[in-house]
């Protein structure tokens, strides 16, 4: 069974590039959300294996997203990697307030996938691309 | 102030030299009248003496014709002036003793006289006294021995002879008593004209002086009023302070942004504006750094000015009802003239409007960052998926066109990138985190960063260096020295030479990095540090570069005190070089 990650972000084109890199590239079963309310609901849904959240988002932010996520027993153990254009994001903060690791954009999507397992310390996938992804500093 | 000090100098010497003179004249004029006082006198004195002698000649004369008549006669009536003629003759004797008395050579001969005239006077008694008894015949006897006519001779000549004398003396003392009648005008009239002279050219100096002290008060009025309007009107809050912190002086700024009248805070201590516990924490800050206690009160604020250290640093300043706006405080001290610090000047510029737009400013790069990296996510996400073949295979012609829009992708991130570190640093946003570094370790660290694309060129890069030390902010130096380094790979012939190295120079190190490269004109060796000024336009694109590397690197390298340039022939390759002042202890050489 392949693992499950759920992808929230308002940008539809992200959301398509992220889902074709983490499904083609990682192996991954990916959904989407375009909202962080639709985020949550399918968070509680659905309990898949990690969550890929945006920072910034109209109405719920990724704040306030994963304040929820982290709020809500059924979904507060699921790891959530912060997704954010800010090149100079308070990595810190994010982390204290419960995000497993930050990612920058633009993020190569060949890259992506490994980027996700080691933050989450997943076993890299045997057909690794051979560079070893890490998180942009 | 010079002028002035001249000027008084000026007038004490002159009041001094007519003092003297006219010290000088008054006595002069005072002896003169004194001598011809004296002289005066003595021209009374010989008057008189000569009128007492002629007096006396003509007792003499009366009492002898007296007695003559009276002989040839026998009538007693002759005898009258005889007789008043001998009473006078002792009162004109003795006031003649009294006025000679002080003359030595007038006394003499008047003692002289005296046997004469009572030798006269003996005879004149004999004749009186034969007529009586003895009738006209004994009278013609004693008058015909002549005896009377030589003593009265002898008598006239002498009284002659001091008469003559006494006037030739009076000729010469009215002689002289003119000239000191004269020299006694000419003193007097010398003192008048040189006293008139005086208090005209002192009149003529004290209104010069006058009128000039009236023009200096009205330019210094005049100065004043033009320096007071632009401390007023000065964007700047401008405070003075004593060395013990009291306000002496506050401008109109300073006035409307403290919401303070000038009285209500002058005479206060200048903390009444500052926020104690900022005071406080800046004085534990210079206790660290200036190794001796200095107080959190108005010290906290003066001490490195009074060090003729300009201090400046950022605070907040509180208003009268409480509120307090951040400002920028630039403290220098006011010396007198022996150069101690006798007074504070602190001017203040109100931050609050460029934190203000320091903040927008903030905002605006985020969300320019965001909008131009979420669709540049997407260009790059999906050009790279398509390139990967992930997607399935393309044909090579879309293979290619897919390339080349991921390739500019990339670059749109490196610039975009580029243009917020750029800002970021210019602005000052970024604060450097300056430490010790060790040059070698900074090399290293640069020189792995770029060592692998190099190592795929084929180019080598040879490193060396001398210890040393530098404070800088570690991260930011190594990216403007990969900066350099990176241009030196993209434009070093393939299997070339590049040279990194690393000098002390006097109290600074240089670093150097040359390549084999194309070279630089020579009226590009300064305009390639601009923005976006690439040697050759096409290098954007062949190269892979932004056109802001050397910005940025100028920016870091000036950040940290030091200056950056090239040195390049064409054809000949390129040598760049940073220069930066050696950390303190390694700049003394004591490492």
């Amino acid at each position: 069974m392949p693992k499950t990650i759920l992808v929230i972000d308002d940008d539809r084109d992200i959301r398509e590039v992220a889902k074709t890199s983490l499904e083609l590239v990682g192996g991954f079963a990916v959904m989407l959300a375009d909202s962080g309310k639709h985020g949550v609901d399918l968070a509680r849904q659905t309990k898949p294996d990690a969550v890929i959240l945006d920072l910034m988002m109209p109405d719920l932010d990724g704040q306030q997203t994963l304040a929820q996520l982290k709020l809500l027993p059924e979904t507060a153990s699921i790891p959530v990697i912060m997704l954010t254009a800010k090149v100079r994001a308070n990595r810190q903060e994010l982390v204290s307030k419960g995000a497993t690791g930050v990612i920058v954009k633009p993020f190569d999507p060949m890259q992506l996938p490994n980027q996700v397992r080691e933050m989450l310390g997943w076993s890299v996938a045997g057909k690794d691309l051979g560079r070893s992804g890490s998180a942009k500093k | 102030m010079l002028m002035g000090g001249r000027i008084r100098l000026w007038m004490i010497a002159a009041s001094a030299v007519a003092m003297v003179a006219l010290g000088a004249v008054s006595w002069l004029s005072y002896r003169s009248t004194q001598e011809l006082i004296a002289v005066n006198q003595r021209l009374d004195h010989a008057h008189k003496l000569i009128e007492d002698l002629t007096a006396l000649h003509v007792l003499v004369d009366d009492a002898e014709s007296s007695c003559r008549g009276y002989a040839f006669s026998g009538k007693t009536d002759y005898l009258r002036p005889y007789e008043d003629a001998l009473a006078q003759l002792d009162v004109t004797m003795q006031v003649l003793r009294h006025d000679l008395a002080p003359d030595r050579t007038r006394s003499r001969q008047l003692q002289e006289l005296e046997p004469l005239m009572q030798a006269r006077l003996d005879v004149m008694k004999e004749l009186v006294q034969a007529r009586t008894d003895g009738g006209f015949d004994a009278a013609v006897r004693i008058l015909q021995s002549d005896r009377g006519k030589r003593f009265s001779d002898e008598i006239r000549q002498r009284i002659a002879v001091v008469q003559n004398e006494e006037r030739n003396d009076l000729l010469d003392r009215e002689r002289e008593s003119r000239e000191r009648a004269r020299s006694t005008i000419f003193a007097v009239g010398l003192t008048c004209v040189l006293g008139i002279g005086l208090l005209l050219l002192a009149s003529v100096v004290i209104y010069r002086l006058n009128r000039r002290s009236e023009s200096d008060h009205l330019a210094l009025q005049d100065a004043e009023q033009i320096q007071r309007t632009i401390l007023n009107s000065a964007a700047s809050s401008m405070i003075s302070v004593d060395s013990g912190g009291t306000v002496l002086t506050l401008n109109a700024t300073g006035e409307k942004w403290l919401q303070y009248n000038g009285a209500e805070l002058i005479g206060s201590n200048i903390t009444k504006v500052h926020d104690c516990s900022e005071l406080q924490s800046r004085g534990e800050q210079l206790t660290r750094a200036m190794g001796f206690p200095v107080a959190g009160d108005h010290r906290a604020l003066i001490t490195k000015a009074s060090y003729g250290v300009g201090d400046q640093f950022e605070c907040s300043y509180v208003r009268k009802d409480g509120t307090r706006f951040p400002v920028l405080l630039l403290i220098s001290a006011l010396r007198g003239e022996s150069g101690n610090a006798t007074g504070y000047l602190m001017v203040a510029t109100d931050l609050s409007e460029r934190q203000a737009i320091e903040r927008m400013k903030d905002e605006f790069v985020s969300v320019v960052s965001h909008e131009l990296r979420t669709p540049l996510t997407s260009i790059k996400g999906a050009a790279g998926l398509l390139v990967s073949g992930v997607t399935g295979a393309l044909p090579p012609k879309a293979g290619e066109m897919a390339q080349i829009a991921l390739a500019n992708a990339d670059r749109l991130g490196r610039l975009v990138d580029d243009i917020l570190d750029l800002q970021r640093i210019e602005s000052g946003r970024i604060t450097l985190d300056k430490r010790m570094c060790d040059i070698a370790d900074l090399m290293k660290e640069s020189l792995d960063s770029v060592n692998l694309v190099a190592e795929h060129e084929g180019i080598t890069i040879a490193m060396s260096y001398s210890h040393a030390s530098i404070r800088a902010d570690r991260e930011r130096l190594v990216q403007a020295l990969v900066n350099l380094l990176g241009n030196a790979v993209k434009f070093s012939p393939r299997g070339g030479q590049i040279e990194f190295a690393a000098e002390r120079k006097g109290s600074s190190v240089v670093f150097r990095v040359k390549d084999e490269g194309r070279g630089i004109p020579k009226d590009k060796l300064e305009t390639i540090f601009e923005r976006f000024e690439q040697v050759d336009a096409s290098d954007a694109r062949e190269k892979g570069g932004t056109g802001l590397g050397l910005a940025i690197c100028r920016s870091i390298v000036q950040q940290h005190g030091g200056h950056v340039w090239a040195e390049s022939e064409v054809g000949r390759g390129s040598t760049f070089l940073v220069q930066l002042p050696l950390a303190e202890a390694d700049a003394t050489g004591t490492n």
